[in-house]
């Protein structure tokens, strides 16, 4: 009984103050889509990362007429491998193919096949530095029918390191960013709910209980958040595609994200609306 | 015997049980407000309050008197538990209020109406809707509702302006809505806290006269005013506070 009066209140507000609640709207949208924004280029970054990490791999190539069976069960047995692939000539020559889509031409100067029988070679993430690469690189040149291991070598310990530099700032400024989006949505719930300070004492003096008087705060605080949050993702599926026509390739795992920002806004709306309420109420 | 005995023991204490509790039914009935004592020291050791000490009863009008500044505020945010007495007791409707827990305030709220000389109207509401929220704050079924509001707006003849906003309200009428709101849901006590401060010699003498048809149906009224010509027109019992203490009491 009282929740459904509390909503209706709050319906009346949200109808009748609506200056005031649609700036704390603009407000929560605003912060919540910079927060999408830089999760967004946080994801894109990690996913960089991630397909950079997949391809630290050993290549193996291997001499004519080896049996590539026996290869792959012995390379599989040296500890730090995961996967063994293998790639035959003409699966070579189809990749390269692909890979030099403009320049084909360069292709029709050999009569035969001049590329050899290869074994990508997958590795535990222990392994995946120059350390690693170069201890299981060796064991797999003993082995009978390779020809030739390559590897990236000290490239990849840069990358590591520059990647591992990038993340530990994105981290730190995504943590202030979600601090400073916290503060602004509280400090302006807080604003909104101090401007109907009268309206809250005259509650009080009429006998309202606390949760009545705090039903259509909080549920205003839920709608805001609710509405901003949609608003952040409308506006972050637009930036995303705008992205996309320079980027060509950007991660955007699309139901996570509205998933959070709806979330987030409703969690933070409910929270901000308390705590504004709580000098209020004591 | 002993069966007896215990039997007859047992009934005569219920019975003296019975007689005591009609004894404090009878006192609540007729004591409505007691101060003993009571103190107020504001921040800055400002003192409000000194060794007030009064008892109000059922049915009286009662007008605390005395220049700005002198605590008459005070006695009446201290009768709803808007503040808290420094030392001294305090009785409302048989309620210690130094035992009235936060969640009980509301509650004792509700049995009080309270009026003031700023009106205290929500702006965004029309005149029905002002009156209407001090009872659906009690949760009133809509058909009680209805009915209780037409009554108390016919009473106070605000009905033929019912969905009029405050801003288009004269102040002797919203002055009228506020009493409606404090009103409507029948309290045993009514404080109006210079109710007519803001208002000319004619809604004032309005008011007055709306105060005391009210308390001559039985609502005790606590009026605080400055207005010393006012009150010596009425002729009720008058408590002068000088500097937060009583200087005489007529």
């Amino acid at each position: 009984m009282s929740l459904r009066i509390g909503i209706r209140e709050g319906m009346r507000t949200i109808s009748r103050n609506n200056s005031l609640f649609f700036l704390s709207l603009f407000v929560v949208a605003i912060s919540l889509f910079l927060l999408s924004l830089f999760a967004l280029v946080t994801a894109n970054l990690y996913s960089f990362v991630k397909i950079l990490n997949d391809k630290i791999e050993i290549i193996a190539f291997l001499d004519e007429h080896t049996n590539v069976e026996v290869l792959k069960s012995n390379i599989l047995k040296i500890s730090g491998v995961t996967n063994v692939i293998y790639i035959s000539p003409e699966q070579a020559l189809k990749d390269l193919k692909s890979e030099l889509e403009e320049t084909q031409e360069v292709l029709t100067v050999f009569e035969n096949n001049p590329l050899p029988a290869s074994l990508r070679i997958k590795l535990h993430e222990k392994y995946k530095n120059v350390g690693g690469l170069e201890e299981i690189s060796s064991k797999i040149l003993l082995l009978r029918g390779v020809r030739e291991t390559i590897y990236g070598g000290e490239l990849v310990d840069e990358l590591k390191k520059i990647t591992n530099i990038i993340t530990i700032f994105d981290i730190g400024l995504l943590l202030i960013i979600i601090l400073s989006v916290i503060f602004v949505i509280f400090q302006t719930i807080k604003l909104t709910i101090f401007a109907r300070s009268t309206e809250i004492e005259i509650m009080k003096l009429v006998g309202a209980s606390n949760s009545f008087i705090a039903i259509p705060f909080t549920f205003e605080g839920l709608v805001q958040g609710m509405i901003g949050g949609l608003i952040a993702f409308a506006l972050t599926v637009i930036t995303v595609q705008v992205a996309i026509s320079f980027f060509s390739n950007v991660y955007f795992p699309r139901w996570w994200f509205l998933l959070i920002s709806v979330a987030s806004g409703v969690l933070f709306g409910i929270i901000g609306s308390s705590v504004a309420l709580r000098r209020f109420l004591k | 015997m002993r069966y007896w005995r215990e039997l007859y023991t047992s009934v005569f204490t219920n019975r003296e049980h019975l007689i005591l509790d009609r004894i404090r039914i009878l006192i609540i009935i007729i004591l409505m407000i007691t101060f003993d004592g009571v103190n107020k020291v504001y921040q800055k050791d400002w003192l409000a309050l000194q060794d007030i000490t009064f008892n109000i009863n059922k049915g009286e009008f009662v007008f605390i008197c005395g220049p700005t500044g002198a605590g008459k505020s005070t006695i009446l945010k201290l009768i709803y538990k808007g503040e808290e007495p420094t030392s001294g007791s305090i009785n409302v409707l048989d309620q210690d209020l130094s035992l009235l827990k936060k969640n009980g305030i509301p509650k004792l709220r509700r049995k009080i109406g309270i009026i003031f000389q700023d009106f205290k109207l929500l702006q965004d509401r029309t005149l029905e809707e002002n009156v209407a929220f001090a009872l659906e704050v009690t949760n009133t079924p809509p058909r009680n509702l209805r009915k209780k509001l037409m009554e108390t707006l016919t009473y106070l003849h605000l009905s033929h302006k019912k969905f009029s906003y405050p801003y288009q309200l004269s102040g002797g009428e919203q002055q009228k809505v506020a009493i409606a709101r404090a009103l409507v849901r029948d309290p045993y006590i009514l404080l109006a806290d210079e109710p007519t401060g803001n208002l000319d010699a004619k809604s004032s003498q309005d008011i007055i006269n709306i105060l005391l048809d009210i308390n001559y149906k039985g609502t005790t009224v606590v009026m605080a005013t400055h207005n010393l010509s006012l009150v010596k027109k009425v002729k009720k019992r008058m408590l002068r506070l000088v500097g937060g203490k009583f200087v005489t009491e007529k």
